[in-house]
């Protein structure tokens, strides 16, 4: 087939104006499926994950104001058989309900960070955090949204933060937060949460014991000044976002009517193209072209157009994903719209599919033809 | 004997109508021969000729060509043996407009086992042989009538077929010009032994030609050969015996 290229692709040049518009268009319908992917992704991401943290919250609550735990509920669990690490967090948002720009405030002690987080800093350093008490290091997403830089002051609400780095991280959600020190957060002028948190975060040495721990954690506080109501994380942060689940679940179904019009799209290309090219298509079996070969040349123009719509498509949705630092939240779990391979491979692989199930066809109405038919055309 | 055919009907349905461009057609054509098909329109020429270049099946009868007998063959069966055997001539050129003259001669060599190479030296001959090698690089559009027609003779020429059919080539021709190609498809047949069968509505083309054969009404009524006629009388020859004159 590779010899017969240049006129492949001359033949879609010669009608650029509406190869064009149709690779435009699949560009589209496959930027829509990967950013829909991409939160899909995220969200899989945050509540599939086996993972051995639990999270304990105050019982019959679910907006991270409203929580509010003794902070020296840690000793207590840390004296737990079975667990490894307990952090106490206090959490601060801009916004409890969802939201597409969720500032979420995670105040941890200091020397804490670095243990329980695969945090890198790409910008400043761990000393000048944990030297200053207004100190924040600040997730890469959120620097990017918010065009934060090194030593930027900048403050949500009554929390005024010097960022004193930005960080990266394997978990792309963590990017989305700012962690500042524990104290600070809880001094924050009108908060008066010292001695409280919003919740503690729990290391176990084993992921399968999880269920049984979360349960005992529960049973200790029963009756105890505040209740708890503690989860594994994934299952926390799939709870903090139940109201955003449906709504995923339903742009997934989009993204596969991207997909469909997408198919419309190139099969109708196609066949129009073959509508216009009865005549040379007779030709070329004259000249010797076997029916098989002009059902391959009119398949290999849809997958080319497939696949060029889905090269830009997946290409501008890969870079947008990097580059916008996106995200959604919900009582201050967000959803980090991020790019990756699998996501690329599904746009590209899907691409692929579509040319081909879009041109088999228009392809079978050029290759059957008659060809004296098709001669006498004008 | 080149071509043979037997007994050649074609009909078709068009509404409650049957057509039947072609009754009960026999010949025989040599190789080497240069034959003209004469006839006015719609008494079966194209007809005839697109079913000995195996781009149409016959109702009944058949077509031997070089020994194969082609109406019996698979569609892709024959689009091969067309690949290798037939090189057409059409009335309007018919080059494809997005390739160059180079591309247009070298497409039916796409389908036969050549390298680049051979490609591009088979490519050369049949440019230089139709006197166009120095317009290989120019599309269609910036070819006169004249040219591109060359050029179409050049691509049915280019993998040496045992048999070119040409469809009325000078019909949408001025008279110089048709000339000129009259005299390049006579060259082609005297200097290169190509076996020619030409469509033509002009007595002087057709005179061009060895041997003129005349149809109407879907037979074949006159058989000449320069210098010396021969009328067909109906009914025409038995199954087997072609009227080679």
């Amino acid at each position: 087939m590779f010899k017969f290229m240049p006129y492949l692709l001359k033949t879609l040049w010669r009608h650029r104006a509406r190869t064009m518009l149709t690779v435009s268009g699949s560009a589209v319908a496959l930027f829509v499926f990967c950013f829909v992917g991409s939160v899909q992704e995220g969200l899989d991401r945050l509540t599939s994950q086996k993972d051995s943290t639990l999270i304990v919250f105050q019982a019959n609550k679910f907006c991270p104001a409203t929580s509010h735990l003794p902070q020296d509920y840690d000793q207590i669990i840390r004296k737990m058989p079975g667990v490894r690490e307990v952090v106490p967090i206090q959490v601060f948002t801009n916004n409890c309900r969802a939201s597409l720009d969720v500032v979420v405030f995670y105040g941890v002690p200091a020397e804490k960070v670095q243990k329980i987080r695969d945090f890198e800093l790409i910008e400043g350093s761990w000393d000048e955090f944990k030297s200053n008490q207004d100190a924040g290091i600040v997730g890469e997403a959120v620097a990017r949204r918010r065009g934060l830089k090194l030593g930027t002051k900048f403050s949500v609400g009554e929390v005024k933060v010097t960022v004193a780095g930005i960080f990266n991280s394997s978990n792309k959600s963590e990017e989305d937060y700012v962690y500042t020190h524990l104290d600070f957060l809880q001094r924050t002028p009108g908060m008066n949460l010292v001695g409280t948190v919003t919740q503690h975060e729990v290391v176990l040495n084993n992921a399968d014991d999880s269920v049984r721990m979360a349960r005992a954690i529960d049973d200790k506080f029963r009756g105890g000044p505040v209740e708890t109501d503690t989860r594994t994380k994934g299952v926390f942060q799939a709870s903090s976002l139940s109201d955003l689940i449906d709504l995923i679940e339903l742009s997934h179904y989009l993204g596969y009517a991207c997909v469909g019009l997408m198919t419309m799209l190139i099969s109708t290309t196609t066949f129009m193209a073959v509508q216009d090219r009865i005549k040379e298509h007779s030709i070329l079996q004259t000249l010797g072209f076997s029916g098989s070969i002009v059902f391959l040349l009119v398949l290999a123009e849809s997958v080319l157009i497939s696949i060029g719509g889905g090269v830009v498509g997946t290409g501008a949705a890969m870079l947008t994903l990097a580059s916008s630092g996106l995200s959604v939240g919900a009582e201050a779990v967000t959803i980090a719209f991020s790019p990756s391979i699998k996501l690329a491979t599904a746009g590209l692989t899907g691409s692929l599919i579509v040319g081909f199930v879009a041109g088999v066809l228009p392809a079978m109405a050029a290759a059957r033809a008659d060809i004296v038919t098709g001669l006498r055309q004008a | 004997m080149l071509i043979e055919v037997r007994n050649l009907t074609k009909s078709f349905q068009k509404g409650d109508e049957t057509i039947t461009p072609l009754r009960d057609v026999s010949l025989d054509i040599d190789e080497r021969e240069f034959v003209s098909l004469m006839g006015p329109s719609g008494t079966g020429k194209s007809t005839l000729l697109n079913l000995i270049a195996g781009i149409d099946k016959p109702t009944s009868g058949t077509i031997t060509v070089n020994g194969t007998e082609i109406t019996t063959i698979s569609r892709s069966r024959l689009a091969k043996w067309r690949a290798v055997n037939v090189g057409y001539i059409f009335q309007t050129h018919n080059l494809i407009p997005v390739l160059t003259a180079y591309e247009n001669v070298e497409l039916p060599l796409l389908l036969l086992p050549f390298n680049r190479a051979e490609r591009r030296r088979r490519v050369q001959i049949a440019l230089e042989a139709v006197e166009l090698l120095d317009r290989a690089s120019h599309y269609p559009r910036q070819l006169s009538g004249g040219q591109e027609q060359r050029v179409g003779i050049a691509r049915a020429i280019v993998t040496d077929p045992r048999v070119v059919v040409a469809d009325e080539p000078t019909g949408d021709l001025d008279s110089a010009t048709s000339s000129h190609i009259l005299e390049l498809l006579q060259r082609l047949n005297s200097d290169l032994g190509t076996t020619l069968l030409m469509v033509t509505h002009d007595a002087d083309a057709a005179a061009v030609a060895g041997r003129q054969l005349r149809l109407d009404d879907g037979r074949l009524i006159s058989d000449e050969r320069n210098g010396s006629g021969h009328v067909v009388d109906a009914p025409q020859p038995k199954p087997g015996k072609g009227i080679h004159v």
